[in-house]
């Protein structure tokens, strides 16, 4: 039986690879997404090894978060800076060699060329000390550290990719504004030249101190062991000297600390990457689903024959799912050849994000590949357990027969689509509306189950629905046959058409969801904004808090508030957030906040704190509640709420005031500025004015009035909806494969046909025509189950946010006719194989054929 | 529509076919000449192998000869491009094959009407009714295949090969999947054709009392035609063959 279901496999080896390349895109994409992240894991491994280079403890300010980052997403946490008096009791330490004092921090280098500041995407412009005796940095030759208040190093990324020279001048915009440097290096991180597109700029310690407000303080003290000293026993002995509120780790630990706190930054890209893999094996069932489908249909003659001459049920089913392994593994095989593309690709794409990866040999790990066979192949089984039960059906007198197994029941079909379709947005429901515990996993259960049940539904209306779609064709006798071809077997032109429905739908759902997200932010945008001007960097990153100082000088401006972002850990579960801080006093004159109770002004109070609505009805809190709020640097700080306001696109979830915020960071920053003309300054020449002095020593940030703040927070929209719809694009390709391998399969069914026609004088052209117009129709019908799901998918989940401010719901039309347009030629383009080959069949061969 | 004229709706001259190469060819057809008479019935009878097939397909453009020459009218197939010939058979042909001769998804109706609707060109109405009528399916139209019976379906073919008008329909075995009853309607079907409305009809067959309906019957043997016999009889058919074999 084996030695039969092998030959049967390789005598149609087309076949076997148009099944296989279903899955060959979702383990693609799946083994893509390890390959990545573990590349990424790998070189970061790499980088921290050669940051603490030479370095054996490391002295820091403690902080009040889980060091290895288990419940921060913000990345980094803040510390207190470390006295300077600290530093001498460290170098007293018996078996300390050196210890060194040092400085980081924010600063944007100002391309010389364009005057704008380099920005990699969202990697940060570090600044800090050269720490002389103690760096990991090497300076390329012909270079020199950096001495005196004027001189400044920089990474040789930056320096190659700007062509700026050693001996050259630039601009370095710190924590405490702009500045003139001289370059005199250019260093590298062992065989990296940039820290994942991190920008650098060092300077020596006093001028760090001076540039970062650290005088008298340092970030960190690095210290290197005298020789034969055991680091652990070392840091501890330094510990014993440092006061409180003060740690000293081994740099393998800081080093693991870090490595833990990206491979967790990592792991969420990972799962990002995983979903639209996930979602691709799951097209990819329904094509395999199909496709084995109608082989065991095709094959029942020879099944029964089996059956006839003494296999059992069960041989016939193991002969099927064997075929179905044998599918899975050559598709899960060439998916991880793919993956490493993939996986190339991927990066690429992160790269034109702005996130860069360093380059590093490509790791993949044996879980990768253990991963990818594991879900290729099971994928591919159970989507072929229907049909080899069906398989198994057939009984062997219809070896003699001139007629298929019949269909289920449309009874049985409609209770059980029926059901599974109740399951998925029960699933949904409960995520969305019931507060369940972990939402993101179960709307994807329930849009799986959802996705599934209607397409066990769908044979039921396939029919009269292809009808409609296909009553414009019916004018010509190509149109009319290629229509009826559509209709003739519900089922199969179900399961393609729900292959293409998932890409569709998700497509559809991000499309509306986004379009909504954009509407109601406008709406917000337009009710709550009442500054003149917004100040903001690009990227979002936040800028130093002179900028705003200095505005406060400005005649132009009666009003100048700011808008601060920071990390803390918030409530009895320390709930990771970040809350801003605002001035309430300047804060009303710049945004209309409604209160639904409790006051703006309040905020003003010692240790007062402001609730979003939704986070308040979630978390029960109202005004007198006491809220515990964690700051990295500083701890536990016993807050209480004062008001509750209504949601908006610009506040997050808590609002503390600008006093509580500066005693609890350590390094302050802008999110924000806000502005407004002074009364008879003219805001033509205001603007003018301001953008000029952005333009000498704030290159980072920009102004915006209204119209251009709300079309950068669309822009930023855009960006991401761009992002999403790259990956969801392969779904969509793989479904397209769909069309053309039923059709394919089609076309060998209806030889016969095919040669009467052509017999009777049909042309090739307009046998092409048939084909095509039977793909169109399948495509459209896919496309239009798609768009129906994701229009109440993205209201479902509008409804759910509404009280987030998401009060909208916008459909696209344009966006959703282009989707439409985009299956019919997807559908087109699926047909031009199908169709050359129907075309191509010698008459005379398809009439006599047997 | 009804011409007695004596001028040949088609005519083969010197046709030989021959498949494969070398020591693997086999040559099913070798020198036939044939002129196939306007408004007449020819069945083409012989043992299997003797090439009657082959013949039909050579003569309906679905196949093309290796030497000689193939004309309907008074057009040369061999001349025509692939495109050509398929609007030959499309404006000037009609079939009627042995089994799968209809569009499983189209009607009875529609099945007939097909070569129009591919061609693009109105149905004559009267004319479709008429054939209809003949045919004696006026009940069925609305139904697809899959709901008529093996002889019904073949009427249908048959219909659909006489609607379009053509100068000449060729019939492959049309009878080969039928009962003897179902059978003796097609063949009375095509006689009438030939008799009220003047058709020229070629039939292969190996069925004596089938190709007993016809004007004319040529016995191929070997890829040669062997014999001719006019207005036979059953018995004179056996005969023939008989002799044939012998």
């Amino acid at each position: 039986m084996l030695r039969a279901t092998l030959k049967s496999l390789f005598a149609r080896k087309l076949r076997l690879i148009l099944t296989a390349l279903a899955v060959v895109l979702g383990v693609g994409m799946t083994a893509g997404s390890f390959i990545l992240t573990d590349t990424a894991l790998k070189s970061f491994d790499n980088l921290f090894g050669d940051v603490y280079k030479g370095t054996d403890v490391v002295v820091q300010g403690t902080t009040a978060f889980d060091p290895s980052g288990q419940n921060n997403t913000g990345g980094g946490s803040e510390r207190q800076p470390i006295p300077a008096s600290v530093l001498p009791k460290v170098q007293a330490v018996d078996g300390v060699a050196t210890a060194v004092g040092s400085i980081g921090g924010t600063a944007w280098i100002v391309d010389p060329s364009t005057n704008k500041v380099i920005q990699n995407g969202g990697a940060p412009p570090l600044g800090g000390s050269w720490d002389t005796g103690l760096t990991s940095l090497e300076i390329e030759t012909g270079g020199a550290p950096p001495t005196g208040p004027d001189q400044v190093v920089i990474d040789a990324a930056t320096a190659a990719g700007h062509r700026i020279s050693v001996g050259q001048q630039i601009k370095v915009v710190t924590t405490t504004g702009p500045g003139e440097f001289t370059v005199t290096g250019v260093a590298r991180f062992g065989s990296s030249d940039s820290l994942l597109g991190a920008t650098l700029a060092l300077f020596d310690l006093p001028t760090a101190q001076k540039l970062f407000d650290r005088e008298g303080e340092y970030d960190t003290i690095y210290v290197k062991a005298d020789q034969g000293v055991e680091p652990a026993q070392l840091a501890a002995g330094v510990a014993s000297v440092l006061p409180k509120g003060y740690e000293s780790i081994t740099a393998a630990t800081a080093a693991s600390q870090q490595q833990d706190q990206v491979s967790q930054g990592l792991g969420f890209l990972r799962t990002f990457f995983l979903i639209f893999g996930f979602v691709a094996l799951f097209v990819g069932a329904f094509i395999i689903f199909n496709m084995f489908n109608i082989v065991v249909s095709q094959r029942t003659r020879e099944l029964a024959l089996f059956r006839a001459i003494g296999a059992s049920r069960r041989q016939v089913r193991t002969s099927v799912l064997l075929e179905s392994i044998a599918v899975g593994l050559i598709g899960s095989i060439l998916g991880i050849g793919l993956g490493v593309l993939l996986a190339f690709a991927l990066k690429a794409l992160l790269g034109a994000l702005g996130l860069k990866l360093p380059p590093t040999a490509l790791a993949i790990e044996p879980r990768t590949i253990v991963v990818s066979l594991i879900v290729g192949i099971g994928v591919t089984v159970a989507a072929a357990w229907v049909p080899s039960r069906r398989a198994s059906r057939v009984a062997p007198i219809e070896a003699l027969r001139e007629s298929s197994t019949p269909d289920s029941s449309i009874r049985r079909r409609a209770i059980i689509g029926g059901i599974v379709l109740a399951l998925g947005i029960a699933a949904i429901s409960a995520a969305l509306f019931g507060g369940a515990a972990n939402p993101g996993a179960l709307v994807g259960l329930g849009a799986a189950l959802t996705f599934l049940g209607v397409a066990t539904l769908s044979p039921l209306f396939a029919r009269g629905l292809a009808a409609v779609i296909g009553r414009p064709f019916r004018r010509t006798a190509t149109g009319r046959l290629g229509d009826e071809n559509a209709k003739r077997s519900p089922r199969r032109t179900a399961s393609t058409a729900s292959a293409l429905m998932i890409g569709l739908g998700l497509v559809a759902f991000v499309s509306v969801f986004a379009a909504s997200l954009k509407a109601s932010a406008v709406k917000t945008l337009d009710e709550v904004l009442r500054a003149d001007l917004t100040l903001s960097s690009n990227q979002f990153n936040p800028f130093s808090t002179h900028l705003a100082e200095q505005l406060r000088q400005d005649q132009n401006f009666s009003v100048v508030s700011e808008l601060r972002q920071t990390e803390a850990h918030v409530g009895p579960s320390n709930t990771d957030a970040f809350p801003v801080a605002l001035d309430p006093a300047t804060f009303a004159q710049v945004a209309d906040i409604t209160m639904t109770s409790g006051s703006l002004a309040d905020l003003s109070q010692p240790g007062a704190v402001l609730v979003s609505k939704s986070k308040a009805d979630s978390a029960g809190l109202s005004v007198g509640s006491p809220l515990d709020m964690t700051f990295s640097a500083t701890g536990a700080q016993p807050l209480h709420v004062v008001g509750i306001f209504e949601d908006n696109v610009i506040l997050s979830d808590y609002v503390i005031s600008i006093a509580t915020y500066n005693a609890n960071v350590e390094q302050p920053l802008d999110q924000n500025v806000f502005l407004k003309y002074a009364p008879g300054a003219s805001p033509t020449d205001a603007k003018a004015q301001l953008d000029a002095m952005l333009q000498k020593d704030y290159p980072n940030v920009q102004a915006n009035d209204a119209a251009a703040s709300k079309q950068q927070f669309l822009d930023s929209i855009n960006q991401l909806l761009a992002f999403v719809f790259v990956l969801l694009f392969l779904s969509i390709i793989i479904s397209g494969f769909g069309i053309l391998a039923t059709l394919w399969l089609s076309v060998f069914e209806r030889v016969r046909e095919l040669g009467l026609l052509r017999a009777v004088g049909m042309a090739r052209k307009q046998v092409k025509r048939m084909v095509r117009i039977e793909a169109v129709i399948v495509a459209v019908l896919g496309a239009i189950l798609g768009l129906v799901i994701g229009i109440v998918f993205a209201w479902a989940l509008q409804r759910s946010l509404s009280n987030l401010g998401i009060t909208e719901l916008s459909l696209p039309v344009g966006q959703l006719v282009i989707l439409l347009i985009l299956a019919a030629l997807i559908g087109v383009g699926a047909a031009i194989l199908p169709a050359r080959r129907a075309a191509k069949l010698n008459v005379l061969e398809a009439i006599s054929y047997e | 529509m009804a011409t007695t004229t004596t001028q040949p709706a088609a005519r083969a001259v010197g046709l030989r076919k021959v498949y494969g190469t070398g020591d693997a060819s086999v040559e099913a057809l070798r020198g036939i000449s044939l002129d196939l008479v306007a408004g007449e019935w020819t069945a083409i009878m012989g043992p299997s192998g003797s090439g009657k097939s082959t013949l039909l397909h050579v003569l309906a453009g679905l196949d093309t000869p290796t030497e000689g020459k193939v004309f309907i009218g008074d057009v040369d197939l061999t001349s025509l491009s692939d495109k050509q010939l398929t609007q030959l058979r499309r404006d000037r042909v009609g079939f009627v094959f042995q089994a799968f001769n209809l569009i499983p998804t189209l009607t009875a109706r529609e099945n007939i009407t097909l070569p129009l609707d591919i061609a693009g060109r109105d149905v004559d109405q009267s004319w479709f009714d008429t054939v209809v009528k003949t045919v004696g399916l006026s009940d069925r139209l609305h139904h697809r295949p899959a709901e008529l019976s093996g002889g019904q379906q073949q009427r249908v073919a048959g219909a659909r090969a006489l609607v379009s008008r053509p100068e000449i329909i060729f019939a492959d075995e049309p009878t080969g999947n039928l009962d003897s009853k179902s059978g003796a309607e097609l063949l009375d079907f095509l006689r009438s054709a030939v008799d009220d409305h003047g058709q020229t009809i070629v039939m292969v067959t190996h069925d004596a009392h089938a190709a007993a309906h016809a004007d004319r019957v040529v016995f191929l043997a070997d890829g040669n035609c062997v014999h001719e016999m006019r207005s036979p009889t059953a018995d004179a058919i056996l005969d023939q063959i008989k002799s044939l074999e012998a």
